[in-house]
């Protein structure tokens, strides 16, 4: 009736076995299961940090496995030789995609409700960023298209809350507000897409609300609301608004630590394999565009970290208590193992690290990297330090 | 209460069937720990609505448990035994809606950090009961990329590394000769729902000596999915409809009624279409979802000998809420729908693969209106092309040892 998954291992020896294959200038030297010494030890004070999530999960079948190549060209051979390339991650959590990303800001598997927008107990990156090297509330935000995703700014950790937390851009919400103003009728629910699983969250009243509300659209991101709408009906996704979205920011209030959540692929759940397809290949344009404007943008060229890493995975096509690419059920292996893309000025090139790190260790190893410690079960890790 | 406070008369509210069948099992079920008993009760309280092969499967899993040497029984259960349930999941009523338990089980086994240890020691327990012997000869056909382009090279990779790319099927009798092919399997082996025709739009015309296969469509089931799309409507707009909320919901939705009784007058088909719709994802508001659904769900629950599925363009994507308010757009996206279906027909292998005996499953899945097929069974070979000139009774009769 059972059928064992595909360990980890073999994840990412086969992960291992393609980026040979894929990457031309990668030789066997730079594969290594250690860590490689960083280029620079000098971090300086005017580092700035971007961590990309993808909040919906991604299976190394239609990514880095032989197959999925075709749906991410810019990540294999624009972004990826650029950077260290972590093969195993592991989420030992839930697997959900609030509680994971929450769980990846804090450093710690949060336990709470997925479905009940709630600001996580334990403290995030933002706060520790923002105490430690008393930073302003302009200078860290997170861009996330869910609902539900309100109160992940900053946590109900006494010790810190709502005063160190970043800002909370949803482009969804700012758009459906802002066409309920300015234009009714308008043709852009496809940009209002919330993910099957979770059409419409619970949200807890809280004192706290960092959310970006539409009024403040023109003082923070220095754009009318009409202007707003205008540029959305240009585009063809939720993704891509927050994109935009980021770009504005970056051009506006540059701010130094900032985490965007793409969350178009989440539509797996529907079970139409064409559109969790489709939402991949837009994540990996979305990602070189986001990397080509850091590259390019006098605040952030030569100074920034980018971190790229979906919450988890998806359920494996074999697993008989799963629907393969549909959910991310089981817990399976699968299902927890995905993968981490580092680039920046001191962060080695065409490196593949294949020894497994976990989810959480993101928010110690911005942490050591900048200089400012974190109370997290997770470990710095030392090939990014 | 707990499962070793079990009664007779704690079944009194389960139809005829459910009650004989857990009063002659109340034994085992009161042996059994609390984080599992109340998933045997999701499946004995529908037990009177059961397809045939369910209740046997049943019977079966529950015999071999309590045949089981006692102290090898006690060391499956006690990982069981040992995972933490919260004091108020122990107090719902667990006996009549065990199906809203299991809900809440598996979200408290996630926060708890349990789900592991739970998926450990089922599948230990699962896997300790002996499997049925099973020789039956299955047939599973596909027909997909109706109104597409299926021209390109790569069309059915996936199925088609498992068996061999056939180019050269007579398109004009394809058809026909599928339709006949699962009649005739009908009439030779004739058993209550073990030949099914699944469509994902409007059914192809059925011979009129078509019994005993069990036909539908998506089509014909619009009454129903209607039915739930209404109630998921209810559910978006009263604010509280999480992922876990949503499902609970649906599954709270009875199985029987008006509604059903229209799209079908057999109480056991009546809860399957309707849990098709009201358990599976997607498959209010695509069609490409439905007809996997159904097909995961058929070779899970029915067991069939013969199954046809037939995709058919699904609507193209939009928003959810326009999507659930408005479920039936005019527009169509066939070249999704073909990806979509590729992939589709490729999880439906596997499921009738997982319930058939090696080498027993043959398995055709056409590109509808073209020359081109792949076929899987015992004598094929790999990854393998002909370009021979076939019909469709010639491709499953002929070895390509």
């Amino acid at each position: 009736m059972f059928r064992r998954s595909i360990l980890p291992q073999q994840i990412a020896a086969s992960r291992r076995e393609f980026l040979r294959g894929a990457i031309g200038s990668l030789s066997a030297s730079t594969v290594c299961s250690g860590f490689a010494a960083p280029l620079s030890a000098a971090v300086q004070p005017s580092q700035k940090t971007i961590v990309v999530t993808f909040g919906g999960g991604a299976r190394d079948e239609e990514t880095f496995a032989e197959e999925g190549q075709e749906n991410i060209p810019n990540l294999l051979h624009r972004l990826l030789p650029q950077g260290t390339f972590f093969t195993q991650v592991r989420n030992g959590g839930i697997l959900g995609h609030y509680v994971a990303t929450a769980s990846i800001v804090t450093g710690v598997y949060e336990r709470f409700n997925n479905f009940i927008a709630q600001p996580p107990p334990n403290p995030t990156l933002f706060e520790y960023y923002r105490r430690a090297l008393k930073r302003p509330v302009t200078d860290t935000w997170v861009i996330a298209p869910s609902n539900g995703f309100q109160k992940i700014g900053g946590s109900s950790n006494a010790r810190f809350g709502p005063q160190y937390g970043a800002g909370v851009i949803l482009p969804k919400r700012l758009l459906s507000t802002a066409m309920q103003n300015t234009s009714p009728g308008a043709d852009l629910q496809h940009l209002l897409q919330d993910n099957y699983e979770m059409p419409e969250y619970q949200v807890l009243s809280t004192s706290q609300d960092r959310e970006l509300h539409l009024e403040a659209l023109e003082s923070t991101l220095r754009l009318s609301v009409a202007d707003f709408v205008k540029h959305a009906q240009t585009l063809d996704s939720a993704d891509e608004l927050s994109l935009f979205i980021t770009r504005r920011l970056m051009d506006q209030q540059a701010p130094s630590l900032m985490m965007l959540t793409l969350h178009d692929m989440d539509v797996a759940h529907s079970g139409a394999y064409s559109l969790y397809i489709d939402a991949i290949r837009r994540a990996d344009r979305l990602c070189a565009e986001l990397w080509q404007a850091v590259q390019t943008h006098p605040e952030y060229r030569d100074r920034t970290t980018v971190y790229i890493m979906p919450d988890f995975g998806r359920d494996a096509d074999d697993d008989p208590s799963g629907n393969g690419f549909q959910h991310h059920r089981t817990g399976s292996d699968m299902a927890r193992t995905t993968w981490l893309l580092a680039m920046g000025p001191h962060i080695r090139q065409n490196v593949v690290v294949e020894r497994p790190i976990e989810s959480i260790d993101l928010v110690p190893t911005v942490g050591c990297r900048l200089g400012f410690s974190t109370d997290t079960p997770g470990r710095c890790i030392e090939e990014l330090r | 209460m707990t499962p070793a406070d079990l009664q007779p008369a704690s079944f009194a509210t389960y139809p005829a069937l459910a009650q004989a069948f857990a009063i002659k099992h109340l034994a085992l079920l009161r042996e059994l720990p609390m984080s599992v008993c109340p998933s045997f009760l999701v499946q004995i309280i529908a037990f009177d609505t059961r397809f045939p092969v369910e209740r046997e499967t049943l019977e079966w899993q529950c015999a071999s448990l309590e045949s089981m040497e006692a102290q090898r029984r006690a060391s499956l259960l006690n990982p069981l035994q040992a995972i933490a349930l919260p004091e108020e999941l122990k107090r719902t009523n667990w006996v009549r809606s065990p199906g809203v338990f299991v809900e809440q089980l598996t979200a408290s086994l996630w926060s708890s950090g349990q789900i592991n240890a739970f998926h450990t020691a089922s599948k230990a327990l699962f896997e300790a009961i002996p499997e049925r012997t099973d020789t039956t000869d299955r047939l599973l056909l596909i027909v997909l990329g109706q109104g597409a382009n299926v021209s390109r090279p790569s069309l059915m990779r996936k199925l088609a590394r498992q068996g061999i790319r056939l180019e050269g099927i007579d398109a004009a009798s394809a058809k026909t000769q599928i339709m006949a092919e699962v009649s005739d399997r009908a009439k030779r082996m004739p058993a209550s729902y073990a030949h099914w025709y699944m469509d994902g739009g409007t059914a192809w015309d059925v011979p009129a000596s078509f019994d005993p296969v069990v036909s539908t469509s998506y089509e014909q089931l619009a009454p129903l999915r209607r039915y739930v799309l209404a109630k998921m409507k209810s559910i978006l707009q009263s604010g509280q409809s999480g992922a876990e909320q949503m499902r609970t919901r649906l599954s709270e939705m009875p199985t029987q009624g008006s509604i059903s009784a229209r799209v079908n007058p057999d109480p056991v088909l009546q809860r399957f279409y309707t849990e098709l719709f009201t358990e599976g994802s997607g498959t209010q508001i695509f069609s490409t979802s439905f007809v996997q659904w159904a097909g995961r769900e058929l070779a899970r629950r029915a067991q069939p000998t013969t199954l046809l599925l037939r995709y058919g363009p699904r609507q193209r994507h939009r928003g959810l809420n326009e999507m659930v308010e408005e479920p039936d757009s005019m527009t169509p996206d066939p070249e999704g729908s073909l990806v979509d279906a590729e992939m589709n027909a490729f999880y439906n292998w596997i499921a009738m693969k997982r319930i058939t005996a090696p080498g027993r499953l043959t398995t055709l899945a056409w590109a509808e209106g073209s020359s081109r097929a792949v076929l899987i069974s015992a004598g094929t070979k790999p990854n393998t092309i002909s370009n021979r000139p076939l019909t469709i009774s010639q491709a499953l009769r002929a070895k390509y040892v």
